[in-house]
């Protein structure tokens, strides 16, 4: 767990972080959105104390990072930035090595972490271990990056807009997958970025910044909901609410199930239970269907999602 | 796939044309009575008799015949003639010297002429054209200089060129050159070894505070300004005044002329290029890599260590060599407030009017320059911190 107590930083006489409180509980991920120079890099910066605070109180664990070794707390935090920051001169084994190293782990154990990580990002560690940062693409240094943060397996995962450079498909690809290896690994995260919908795909609660302050501190739903304030409701965007909405709902939410699962036909298209109920609508919409098949994981038809549904509880 | 024919090479052909020309045009030597006195000069044909002349002139055409006509190894071959060519130019000056050279006169001597020059730069320029095509890597460039020194060397040693003024200027003194030389790598090595350490002790100095960056960047840049012989002159009087209130600095060898200033200078000179690059180097290396690694808990001590030094290293190489080059020439200049080297040889041959005593300082200037330029690039290349092979495309 982390909380951050009335917390404030200051660069000379202006404010970059103004008096905020934020608990994000183990386990969650907390996104803290806003615009640039919203102070949010800044408050990810300070958990790690890149940056001191001025003035405030930040607990770890409930233990206040002033008082803790630099070098402790820091190794207990996986960190992950914009443009990987992965070491132009190291192997990508050698990169992602880089924290278990410093904690002196037998060299056994770091290989096998090594090859471990690579095939969780889903990257081949026959071809990729030996490879250096400025043969990869940008979405496998990125992977990369993330393989470096989680290397020594920490608690905490510190994020400051890891995907920011990435093209639009490269970047949902990651996000996905970032999503899987949350539910699967439950680190408490803190997720720095100026993409809301990003932040909607990815956050747990999201903290919404605006001039060193934090706006709103919510789930994504009640942010598109109920949205504190102007700021929150632009930021959001007025008029495509309802679709970012139906983004958060997968297809099981609202689908009529069958009495038991059926084999599907060869061919047949539908959907998936996992996909956004946002999906579904347009497959619907482009495919002028009134009603869509649903299937689970084994391919197996679970029951069928119909039209009406989706307008009338969608949202 | 490659192509059969490879493209005809333009270069090549107006290189050769060009050497062909000035080959006859230009005289290929001089043979002089004697030391002082300009001698009469010979072209191609006078010198090197028919034989000769045809032979230089049917390799050239052959030369640019093999640039033109399509063939399929075009640079091979042109690489393998050329390297036999440059190795076996001085047979040229053997046989001019044993047609022209008077057998009674013991002071009588032989010099090498325009012509001579002309065609060496030019087979020189051709053969790195090459090179080039051929994409030749560091061992193969350093291959074919062996193969073209040892051919003169064998030819120095069977004593073909003793006639030639510039060995006759050597064979006079061949102690002092050693003298030279020993004197000349000391104060340029010295000099680029201190300034190194004081230039890196200077740069971790700045980057830890930023109130140092401006005085020393401001100090290092006007030192570089002084001309050189003024900044040599004017260590004198100071030099002189410490010694004569500190004579145990005059029992270390220490006076206001000699090394003490001339190792001075050549500090001063060489701090600029040292400290701008050590500098760059160690500060260009990426904030994101810096911040990264100080994120995940590396210490200071380790980031200096395994990222800025190592990312750094090829940049402050490259300083170095810089420096040394500078040095090596400087250090020439140096001779005259008495610190020896080379270029005593240069300003005895200036006053004397004997160019070729000049030349015995100048070449073998030029030639550590560029020995110094090679070892350090090599050193350069092998301390990339990563692969070659790794760079991308």
């Amino acid at each position: 767990m982390i909380e951050l107590k009335n917390v404030t930083r200051r660069f000379g006489q202006t404010v970059a972080v103004d008096h905020i409180d934020l608990t994000v509980e183990t386990g969650e991920v907390c996104v803290l959105v806003g615009s640039s120079g919203c102070g949010k890099s800044t408050t990810l910066r300070m958990i790690n104390r890149l940056l001191p605070a001025s003035s405030g109180e930040i607990l770890v664990d409930g233990e206040d990072v002033t008082g803790m070794d630099l070098q402790r707390l820091r190794l207990n935090m996986g960190y992950a930035i914009q443009g990987t920051g992965l070491f132009p001169h190291w192997s990508v084994a050698r990169n992602i090595a880089l924290v278990p190293r410093l904690l002196k782990w037998p060299k056994e154990r770091i290989d096998a972490r090594v090859t471990e990580l690579l095939q969780m990002l889903e990257m081949d560690p026959a071809s990729f271990a030996d490879k250096y940062p400025q043969q990869l693409s940008g979405g496998q240094a990125q992977r990369v990056g993330v393989a470096r943060a989680l290397a020594a397996d920490p608690n905490i995962l510190l994020m400051d807009e890891p995907f920011g450079a990435l093209d639009a498909i490269t970047r949902e690809n990651l996000q996905l997958e970032m999503l899987r290896l949350q539910r699967q690994l439950k680190k408490t995260t803190v997720f720095v970025t100026h993409d809301i919908d990003e932040a909607l795909r990815l956050a747990t609660r999201i903290a919404v910044m605006d001039q060193g302050r934090i706006v709103q501190h919510d789930t994504p739903e009640n942010i598109l909901r109920r949205p504190a304030s102007d700021f929150v409701e632009n930021l959001v965007g007025k008029q495509d609410r309802g679709l970012k909405l139906m983004a958060l709902r997968p297809v099981r939410d609202l689908m009529t199930p069958h009495d038991k699962p059926r084999p599907a036909e060869p061919g047949a298209d539908g959907l998936k239970e996992d996909d956004s109920l946002r999906l579904a609508l347009s497959v619907m919409l482009w495919q002028d269907l009134r009603q869509v098949a649903v299937f689970d994981h084994q391919g197996n038809e679970t029951g069928v999602l119909l039209r009406e549904r989706l307008i009338e509880g969608g949202v | 796939m490659p192509s059969l024919d490879e493209p005809p090479n333009r270069v090549i052909t107006v290189l050769g044309l060009l050497a062909l020309v000035l080959v006859w045009v230009l005289d290929l030597g001089t043979v002089q009575p004697n030391r002082i006195v300009p001698g009469t000069g010979y072209g191609l044909f006078a010198a090197a008799g028919w034989l000769g002349a045809v032979t230089v002139s049917a390799g050239l055409c052959v030369l640019m015949a093999l640039a033109v006509l399509p063939l399929r190894r075009r640079y091979t071959l042109l690489g393998i003639l050329l390297t036999l060519a440059l190795a076996a130019l001085p047979d040229l000056l053997v046989i001019f010297t044993s047609a022209h050279l008077p057998k009674d006169s013991p002071y009588a001597r032989t010099a090498v002429g325009a012509g001579f020059w002309s065609l060496l730069f030019l087979l020189v320029l051709m053969l790195i054209e090459v090179v080039g095509r051929l994409r030749i890597g560091r061992r193969g460039q350093l291959g074919i200089l062996v193969v073209i020194l040892a051919g003169w060397a064998l030819l120095i040693r069977q004593g073909g060129l003793d006639s030639l003024s510039l060995m006759r200027e050597f064979s006079n003194r061949p102690d002092q050159f050693l003298q030279a030389l020993w004197a000349h790598l000391a104060l340029a090595l010295g000099a680029v070894a201190i300034s190194f350490v004081l230039a890196f002790a200077l740069v971790l100095k700045m980057m830890r505070s930023e109130a140092w960056r401006r005085p020393v960047f401001g100090v290092v840049s006007f030192l570089q300004t002084i001309p050189s012989l003024a900044l040599f002159g004017l260590l004198i009087a100071p030099l002189s005044a410490l010694t004569a209130a500190f004579p145990l600095l005059q029992s270390l060898g220490i006076r206001g002329i000699g090394w003490a200033p001339a190792l001075l200078a050549l500090i001063a000179y060489s701090l600029l290029p040292m400290v701008r690059n050590t500098f760059v180097a160690l500060t260009e290396v990426p904030e994101a890599v810096i911040d990264a690694g100080r994120g995940m808990g590396m210490t200071e001590r380790q980031l200096f260590l395994q990222a800025r030094l190592p990312l750094a290293i090829p940049v402050i190489i490259e300083g170095v060599r810089i420096t040394a080059i500078q040095a090596m020439g400087l250090t020439a200049v140096a001779a005259l407030i008495g610190a020896g080297g080379f270029g005593t040889f240069i300003f005895q041959g200036l006053g004397q009017a004997a160019m070729d005593l000049v030349m015995l300082g100048a070449l073998p200037t030029i030639g550590l320059a560029i020995a110094a330029d090679v070892v350090l690039s090599t050193l350069a290349n092998a301390l990339q911190p990563r692969p070659a092979a790794a760079l991308p495309q």
